[in-house]
């Protein structure tokens, strides 16, 4: 695609409807160019206010429950918190009674024995919980092509990282996108990855630390040693 | 539980965003019932009835939900985001499924052309809605309808070019016209085009 062809398709392009095939152009032309991409956010800002002109509806009460089961279902990370709350509270009180016990009812040490035990289960518990409570996600930020992509590094122990996208823009022909961990300014080559489906997960393989920067660019098939091209999601840890 | 819920309704929506990054399902609530609304006027419109609508509503959603850590203020408000998330699906559903409701389309395209002032004359709550409503009613109607198939019907342009029986180049033409017609809408009473 060329500025003209550009010029020509960016309106349609912002409505949604470029065929398949000349959208997947375009998108590889913003990549190119993205000095264009004001342009793309501006016209797309004006097209989305067609969003707001149909008559209003009101959605069914059921769709709300709905939607509300799933995401109840779906918040294991609160619900783990809570039952580590939980845990923590049962855990503290666990060893005021095994306090007051000792103290009070030495006729009681076999069954304080046993409390310990439980205490040492419950503390083991805790400890394996709190190793997985270590990875923490952070989101990347895209622009031009990949403005529609979601991605994320979630970040596991001993600097390890694996990157989380959906919705990528597919790569042009003898291109793969390229993972950089970019320390003090100096981008590392950190794995490939093909986007040819909806979600995609790739290992980075270079070490992260605090403060790095990780990016993702279009590079020749097999990788680059220097990124070529500019990239198109990037976050700081 | 019920001062908690008070506090979210006066939280901005950037703020409950992120409070559902962190799989807050009370913010996210929050933030459906304000714009669950707009939601599924706009799916409903793409998708012609109830049921289909009500999936494609679920879906952007879950979407939001799980991918609330992907909004970027700078692109624009969550509202936008989250509509521009329906319409993106509703257009990808509309091109898979698609034939069903292109006959119909292409009824109502056959069909006489209803003016600008019948199609919008609900009465609008927000005031938002309003200038929008007052932005395309200076459409041309022959604009509206071609920026209505692409947006609401998911139709290419080559498409519309086919069903209208107009040169695609025309139909580019119309488009661009329509657009730069809403923006001028704006810049014309010296107001910042809705976010």
């Amino acid at each position: 695609m060329n500025h003209e062809r550009f010029d020509e398709v960016k309106d349609a392009y912002v409505l949604g409807a470029l065929p398949e095939q000349e959208r997947r152009e375009l998108e590889e032309y913003l990549a190119a160019h993205p000095e264009r991409q004001a342009e793309i956010d501006e016209l797309g800002n004006v097209a989305s206010l067609l969003a707001l002109s149909p008559p209003e509806q009101e959605p069914s009460p059921e769709l709300r429950r709905s939607i509300m089961a799933v995401v109840e279902a779906q918040r294991p990370p609160a619900r783990t918190r809570s039952w580590l709350a939980g845990v923590k509270e049962l855990l503290s009180v666990r060893n005021l009674a095994l306090g007051a016990a000792a103290l009070l009812v030495i006729g009681l040490f076999s069954w304080n024995m046993l409390l310990q035990g439980q205490v040492k289960d419950l503390q083991g518990q805790v400890a394996s919980l709190q190793d997985s409570q270590q990875s923490r996600m952070v989101a990347l930020a895209g622009t031009g092509a990949a403005q529609r992509a979601e991605a994320e590094v979630i970040l596991l122990k001993d600097h390890k990282a694996v990157l989380m996208a959906e919705d990528m823009p597919r790569v042009p022909e003898n291109k793969t996108y390229q993972i950089w961990v970019i320390e003090d300014d100096v981008p590392q080559p950190s794995g490939l990855f093909e986007a040819d489906g909806d979600t995609v997960a790739a290992v980075v393989e270079k070490p992260l630390d605090e403060d790095d920067v990780i990016a993702i660019t279009i590079e020749p098939n097999g990788g680059s040693q220097q990124p070529t091209t500019d990239p198109m999601l990037t976050a700081k840890l | 539980m019920v001062d908690l819920r008070r506090q979210y309704l006066l939280l901005a929506d950037e703020d409950l965003i992120s409070l559902v990054v962190g799989s807050n399902a009370e913010a996210f609530a929050t933030l459906y019932d304000r714009h669950g609304r707009a939601a599924y006027s706009l799916s409903y419109r793409m998708m012609g009835e109830k049921q289909a609508a009500e999936d494609l509503v679920q879906d952007a959603f879950l979407k939001v939900w799980r991918g609330a850590g992907s909004y970027r203020t700078e692109r624009g408000s969550v509202r936008t985001w989250i509509l521009s998330i329906v319409h993106n699906r509703g257009i990808d559903q509309l091109r898979s499924l698609a034939s069903r409701r292109r006959t119909q389309n292409k009824v109502e395209a056959s069909a006489p052309k209803s003016e600008p002032s019948e199609a919008f004359a609900e009465t609008w709550s927000n005031s938002q809605r309003e200038q929008v409503r007052e932005a395309l009613g200076t459409l041309p109607p022959e604009q509206l309808k071609i920026l209505e198939l692409a947006y609401f019907s998911g139709y290419t342009h080559v498409e519309i070019s086919e069903l209208l029986d107009l040169p695609l180049g025309t139909v580019k033409g119309r488009m661009r016209l329509g657009l730069k017609k809403i923006r001028d809408y704006f810049d014309s009473r010296d107001v910042a085009v809705p976010r």
